[in-house]
């Protein structure tokens, strides 16, 4: 228990300033929170689900979770289980292996839900197309609200697809 | 005052029964003396509780005194407030265990249980006599009204309690156990003895009235000493801290009505005696005695909730929990003391008036929980959390009386645990109207470790309810298990419903609580600080809570809340979805949150308290470290503080034992030479004298 209280008095907070020019960034976060709010009446709760990406998209997702963007602030968290989450957010070819844990992800969602499709790969297959492996795009197996292009995109980029799909909700 | 005859008759009634149910026990073998056993006991428990309301009711105190030879050894029995209180609670989980007895261990569980974690004893026929006569002895405890009498009703009970814990004997578990038990058990007979007899040393007879009427003649010394060893004796039959080692080995191996009996009544008879010595025959004292008690609980309760976190065997959960709610209990008795010694007469019975609800609600929901956890033994034949899982699907009443149980420990409103809890925290807090700044800050800490273990409790409880009920079995056994037989969901369900009226009707608790310590020393006889009426009222008015308005919400609330979606013409398309198990194509009970792993993060937490020990060992494939071929992974805790207590003491004890069996031969020639000898030595002193 000491451990536990002197690694969390010795780390403390290690939130950084963004970068000159990432105002922009902040202020996204800012209206995605203040529409969250708005629509579902708390923050917004995202479950990542890997359906075969390179790891690429990873990468720049937990930039947002990191210590430049820490979008948690913003009241956008990502949750461990598709039960607590109100959007899907999806990276990668969808492979034959992670079809079914896909659309399982899917329908343990509740509704209302969202589903974002990270990466050109989730639309297209990118590099990935027409190999054995590989199903399809996300939208083969289960219905997309938004793509969100790039290879890979810039957190800001994944910012803003969210943003976007969040008009997507019903209004209240 | 003599007793009226109907308290007499009530109370003939009951010791008729007792002793009719134990002979029917020992003399017939069939199906109907079972039954007719458990009938009985049910009926004894039953007239106790009619002589304990009529006591109440009648007020003052009755005295009977059976005629006897001797007038030291004489038998001498009263009936007051504080003794009906206890009637009554033997009572509350007397009646309950012995209509779940008429169900319990026939030979399916008998055979089930043999060769698993423990052996049972339920069909064997002494041990069914035997819990008549337990609670027989039970009942006179807290009728008692002289030492003599009091001594040897409380050895009974200790001897018949020992008897059920051993069972037939032939488990080495179970005769561990009560090796522990016998021998705790015995120590704290040798020092409630040498309080008693210290206590009555300038009296004629040892009569309860001479002891209260010389106590103040007592040296101050001689009373310390008279309190602390009582502390000592009652505390290890009530099993705080560090006098608990007996209470989590002979809850287990006792067959579970027994256990029930044992944790939820024979726990608080020690309690009672502390009261009785404490309170009653010495009058209360300096408030080091109070803050003593009020230490021993805060450590109890905080120590006893911690083991039973980490602990995987559901009694043995259970037993801590125990622990834990014994602690509670002494927290509040310590309150009570020291607002007593400090004259704060209101606050003393208000604290006091905590204790004893919460002793009476700890019996109706620990009796519960251990009737329910029998149930779940004799239904999957294991007591080991981790081999059940799925049973809310197979035994879906005792799962519900076990919900209610755990609710009620997790003292969550609106049930009985949530209303004692609360007051004691409104006395607690009342303790900030102390003048002593170190007593005051004192009660601030206890607030404060009631509060943690409130919420460690309710872990623990999520735990014991959710691993065996929840999700899907584990094994074949879990899998196969079926509801239990009427009679023991009838015992269940008695000790259901008391739980949800002591909780949603305070004030039905109210006439026991507010007469029990009628004429106590130092108590206000009218207990204007705290009042039990459809609204709960603590420390004069200062706050107030209603638990049946509470109650009457929550039911409007469940019924509102789905009623205004509705109005508000909110979807009610249903969707069927399979449980969430991280997308695995087909789900299995290795997917399971497991008990181990439910208490790690706690576990991690208080790593120091624990000190848990590890081993892995992971086979790697020869060709390459980066592929596992098994992994095997084992975390034990030990009870090192047991360890560090009782180690050096049987280190002491063990040369002693040795020449003491050097006049013990196990041959009853000698035994009767014995006899004479003392019978001789006897009469030669009587002469000389």
């Amino acid at each position: 228990m000491a451990l536990l209280f002197s690694k969390m008095w010795r780390t403390g907070l290690v939130t950084e300033d963004l970068p000159s020019g990432g105002d922009e960034g902040l202020h996204l976060a800012r209206v995605v929170e203040e529409r969250t709010r708005r629509l579902l009446g708390r923050s917004l709760a995202i479950r990542e689900v890997d359906a075969g990406s390179c790891n690429g998209c990873e990468l720049e997702i937990s930039g947002l979770n990191g210590p430049v963007y820490d979008c948690e602030r913003f009241g956008v968290r990502f949750v461990a289980s598709p039960r607590h989450a109100d959007m899907l957010l999806v990276t990668g070819p969808v492979t034959r292996n992670m079809e079914l844990p896909l659309r399982k992800t899917w329908e343990a969602t509740p509704d209302p839900k969202l589903v974002v499709a990270v990466g050109e790969c989730a639309r297209t297959c990118g590099v990935f197309a027409g190999s054995y492996a590989v199903v399809g795009g996300v939208d083969r197996v289960i219905p997309v609200d938004l793509f969100v292009p790039g290879c890979p995109p810039e957190p800001l980029d994944i910012l803003r697809g969210i943003l976007k799909a969040l008009d997507r909700l019903p209004r209240r | 005052m003599p007793p009226s005859f109907e308290v007499i008759g009530f109370l003939g009634i009951m010791a008729v029964s007792y002793i009719a149910a134990a002979a029917a026990a020992l003399l017939f073998e069939d199906d109907r003396a079972r039954r007719v056993t458990g009938l009985l006991s049910a009926a004894g428990a039953l007239s106790g509780m009619g002589a304990a309301a009529l006591g109440l009711a009648a007020g003052g105190s009755s005295v009977l005194e059976l005629p006897s030879a001797l007038p030291e050894a004489a038998l001498e029995f009263s009936l007051d407030a504080l003794s009906a209180a206890y009637l009554l609670l033997i009572g509350l989980v007397g009646v309950p265990a012995a209509i779940y007895s008429l169900g319990y261990g026939p030979e399916r569980a008998v055979g089930a249980v043999d060769g698993a974690l423990g052996r049972h004893s339920t069909g064997w026929r002494p041990a069914r006599a035997i819990v008549p006569l337990f609670l027989l002895a039970m009942s006179l405890v807290v009728l008692a009204n002289s030492v003599f009498t009091f001594l040897l009703f409380w050895e009974v009970m200790s001897l018949a309690s020992y008897f059920l814990v051993i069972g037939r004997g032939d488990s080495p578990e179970n005769l561990s156990a009560g090796r522990w038990y016998a021998g705790m058990a015995h120590a704290g007979f040798a020092a409630i003895a040498a309080a008693l007899w210290l206590a009555a040393a300038g009296t004629e007879a040892g009569r309860f009235e001479e002891i209260r009427q010389a106590a103040g003649m007592l040296a101050p010394a001689a009373r310390h000493a008279v309190f602390l060893l009582a502390l000592l004796g009652f505390g290890s039959k009530a099993g705080v801290l560090p006098l608990h080692a007996w209470l989590p080995r002979a809850h287990p191996a006792a067959p579970s009505h027994v256990s029930a009996l044992m944790s939820g009544v024979m726990l608080k008879i020690g309690m009672y005696g502390l009261l009785r010595v404490g309170l009653d025959l010495l009058g209360g004292g300096p408030p080091w005695w109070g803050g003593l008690v009020l230490a021993l609980g805060v450590v109890s309760a905080l120590g006893g909730i911690l083991s039973a976190l980490v602990e995987n065997d559901l009694k043995r959960l259970l037993a801590y929990s125990s622990v834990e709610n014994i602690g509670i209990i002494f927290i509040a008795v310590g309150i009570g003391l020291v607002f007593q010694s400090y004259g704060m007469a209101g606050l003393a019975s208000m604290a006091l008036a905590a204790a004893l609800y919460h002793a009476i609600n700890h019996a109706a929901f620990k009796g519960l929980l251990f009737l329910g956890s029998g149930a779940v033994l004799q239904a999957t034949g294991t007591r080991n959390m981790e081999e059940m899982g799925g049973l809310i699907k197979r035994m879906p009443q005792t799962a519900l009386c076990f919900l209610v149980g755990s609710t009620a420990i997790a003292a969550l409103p609106p049930l009985n645990g949530f209303a004692s809890e609360w007051m004691i925290f409104q006395s607690l807090l009342a303790g900030a109207a102390i003048p002593y700044p170190l007593m005051a800050a004192m009660m601030a800490i206890a607030a404060g470790t009631l509060a943690l273990t409130g919420g460690l409790a309710a872990v623990c409880f999520v735990k014991a309810f959710g691993i065996p009920f929840l999700a899907m079995p584990r094994t074949a056994a879990a899998e196969e298990a079926r509801e239990v037989p009427r009679t023991m969901r009838l015992g269940m369900g008695l000790l259901a419903s008391a739980c949800v009226l002591l909780g949603v009707l305070p004030f039905a608790a109210a006439p026991i609580l507010s007469r029990a310590f009628f004429g106590m020393p130092g108590l206000s006889d009218t207990p204007a600080a705290f009042r039990l009426g459809l609204v709960m009222e603590a420390g004069a008015g200062a706050s107030a809570i209603s638990p049946t308005a509470l109650a009457l919400c929550l039911l409007a609330a469940g019924g509102a809340i789905p009623l205004a979606f509705r109005l508000a013409g909110s979807s009610r398309a249903l969707r069927r979805a399979e449980t969430w198990g991280c997308g695995r194509a087909v789900q299995s009970p290795r997917m399971e949150y497991t008990s181990t792993a439910f208490a790690e993060p706690l576990r991690r937490v208080f790593a120091d308290l624990y000190r848990p020990a590890k081993t892995l060992d992971i086979e790697f494939h020869p060709e390459s470290k980066y592929f596992v071929r098994s992994i095997q992974y084992q975390s034990r805790i030990r009870a090192w503080f047991e360890d560090a207590v009782y180690r050096p003491l049987f280190g002491l004890a063990r040369p002693l034992a040795g020449t003491g069996r050097l006049i013990q031969s196990g041959s009853l020639h000698l035994y009767i030479a014995y006899i004479v000898a003392a019978l001789l030595a006897l009469l030669l002193l009587a002469r000389w004298m």
